[in-house]
């Protein structure tokens, strides 16, 4: 298990020791998304606004046209619904090369209630034509990701948890920027996961094996541009597709599938999200099992997907 | 300054003025009163005080002009055009399908354009982060924004004054053309920014009330920026909103001007009258 925060700081320290352009910025909030070292490592790399997150999105864009790289990261919500505009326009319209880190991403933020949660940041940012979106679910692709996303010349947002994650993955993973990973084949149903809570449904397509439920599992770790190949032969190839997310189910994951295979291959989906509210506060494992994000219960409707 | 210097400015503040027409007469309408009242700051910069080569608009030593108000977007076509970052005849596609002029700016689409405004309360930021680049670069070279005085009721304006102070941004300057008029009515009556000069003050800006239709005054002044050193500079430029139209001078309603074709008429006539003023002086001053 590996804390996601300190796992994303050091991929920038490494990226930045690669790279003199990349600089970061802080809302006051470096400290809390991993960025304390850098600050040690770089302090004339390093700018402090304080908490003024739609500025930095402007300062950022502009320091972006002088050959900077800006990794702007803070709490979700806050580098996504509160400046949106200015992610828009400053970074998107404008395509600057900065790239933004939304942390404590979900429900991550679990006791802290619906102003911190960060359920809709897919749904809206996934609206500025250009912008990547990056979702990494475990502590080894949220390096890559990282060095992708600094590789990567164009506008980002990346997404980061808060508690421990497993590793799932070898050191060695083959991770394209665009392109999902395949964790396991099989031919009963895909089922595809994304971010904080792909764990779960690694747990939960294990469950479904011992119960005879042959899983194609796949990580999209990558939701913009998405793996239409890879979404496309899953419905092409098996035709039932169940996607798991620590999201709205309006305009995230399940809702990027649906788009693609209700205009291009037709399949039977089952979203696992969070519906139209907001969602509740407590501990986190027990949050998410509010909304069905568990793999037992992961895996109770996928069978009960498969039977209708 | 030399005063043929000054009339050759004049003359080229009537060009612009006259580019502003031609746009509206192709595109039918347009934000001509905050476009009108800037004239003279944009001929300033882009005809003296900016480090530019329209030749090369991507020079990366170049000083940069952001537009924060870009709905004032016909006197920066307007400069540009005549300062040569791209032919005249561009000016009559505004208004048409896909015109590399839209009703507020876009940087992929014209040369000379350096940012993506028209929400208001963005560029000052946008110019900060550049400012900031530039001192991080030990770069000489400097950020130029025009803001509207209405526009500075965004709180977002606030933070980027805020962090340019903070971060010694003495590379920055501002002019806010106050024009005191927005769309509906005195600005000070629709949301009040006074004591305008003391609250950038506190913030911990150089500030400078100026006329900003005095070309000499606001090139002598630039010229001597930083006022303070590590102090960001902010000139409170007063301004006659739809400056030159003798029927919309100071008029709230020629903010976005739908031209009827008598009105047209008119503010080509007085433009007329204001060559032929210009040309006496010219004469007087043995151009």
């Amino acid at each position: 298990m590996k804390d996601p925060r300190v796992t994303f700081g050091e991929a920038v320290v490494e990226a930045a020791m690669e790279n003199q352009n990349v600089i970061v910025l802080s809302a006051d909030s470096s400290s809390g998304s991993g960025l304390g070292d850098f600050l040690k490592k770089f302090p004339e790399r390093h700018f402090e606004f304080g908490i003024m997150e739609q500025g930095i999105m402007g300062f950022a864009s502009g320091l972006a046209t002088t050959g900077k790289i800006p990794v702007f990261a803070a709490i979700a919500p806050f580098v996504t619904a509160r400046p949106f505009e200015m992610f828009r326009n400053d970074l998107g319209y404008m395509n600057q090369n900065v790239k933004v880190v939304g942390r404590c991403v979900g429900l991550t933020y679990d006791t802290l209630g619906s102003t911190h949660h960060s359920i809709d940041d897919v749904a809206i940012i996934r609206t500025i034509p250009g912008v990547t979106i990056l979702n990494p679910g475990d502590p080894v692709t949220i390096k890559k990701a990282v060095h992708a996303m600094i590789e990567h010349k164009g506008p980002c947002y990346l997404k980061i948890g808060s508690p421990k994650m497993p590793v799932l993955y070898p050191e060695d993973v083959d991770f394209k920027l665009g392109k999902g990973i395949v964790i396991q084949e099989g031919t009963d149903v895909v089922l595809i996961g994304t971010g904080t809570v792909l764990s779960k449904a690694v747990a939960a397509a294990k469950l479904l094996e011992e119960a005879g439920v042959s899983v194609r599992l796949i990580d999209m770790h990558t939701l913009k541009p998405i793996d239409r190949e890879l979404v496309l032969a899953a419905a092409r190839e098996i035709g039932k597709i169940v996607t798991v997310e620590e999201h709205f189910l309006a305009g995230g994951l399940g809702s990027i599938i649906a788009e693609i295979c209700s205009q291009e291959c037709p399949a039977r989906m089952k979203m696992i999200g969070i519906d139209d509210l907001y969602a509740s506060n407590g501990p986190y494992e027990e949050l998410i099992g509010k909304y069905g994000l568990q793999p037992e219960q992961i895996k109770e409707t996928v069978i009960k997907f498969l039977s209708t | 300054m030399d005063i043929k210097e000054i009339l050759k400015l004049e003359s080229t503040a009537l060009n612009i003025r006259r580019n502003i027409l031609r746009l509206i007469r192709a595109g039918e309408a347009g934000h001509v009163g905050g476009a009108l009242s800037s004239v003279e700051i944009l001929t300033a910069l882009y005809f003296n005080l900016l480090n530019i080569d329209p030749a090369n608009p991507r020079w990366a030593q170049r000083d940069r002009f952001v537009l924060s108000a870009g709905h004032k977007c016909l006197v920066l076509y307007s400069a540009l055009a005549e300062r040569g970052f791209f032919d005249k005849s561009l000016l009559d596609t505004y208004g048409a399908l896909d015109s590399k002029l839209p009703g507020h700016p876009n940087m992929h689409k014209l040369p000379g354009v350096e940012t993506n405004t028209g929400a208001l309360g963005h560029g000052l930021s946008i110019a900060g982060g550049m400012a900031l680049g530039f001192k991080i670069d030990k770069s000489p070279s400097k950020v130029f924004v025009v803001m509207g005085d209405g526009e500075l009721a965004e709180g977002s304006n606030w933070e980027a004054a805020s962090a340019a102070a903070m971060h010694k941004l003495d590379n920055l300057i501002v002019f806010v053309d106050r024009n005191t008029l927005q769309i509906s009515g005195p600005t000070v009556d629709v949301m009040s920014y006074e004591p305008l000069d003391e609250r950038w003050r506190s913030f911990g800006w150089s500030v400078k009330v100026i006329n900003g239709h005095d070309m000499e005054a606001i090139i002598r002044d630039v010229n001597q920026v930083p006022l303070e050193k590590g102090k960001p500079t902010v000139f409170i430029a007063d301004t006659i909103k739809s400056k030159g139209l003798s029927f919309a001078e100071g008029k709230v309603n020629y903010h976005y001007w739908k031209a009827k074709p008598e009105e047209m008429e008119q503010a080509e006539r007085d433009l007329d009258i204001i060559e032929e003023q210009l040309k006496a002086k010219m004469e007087g001053a043995g151009l």
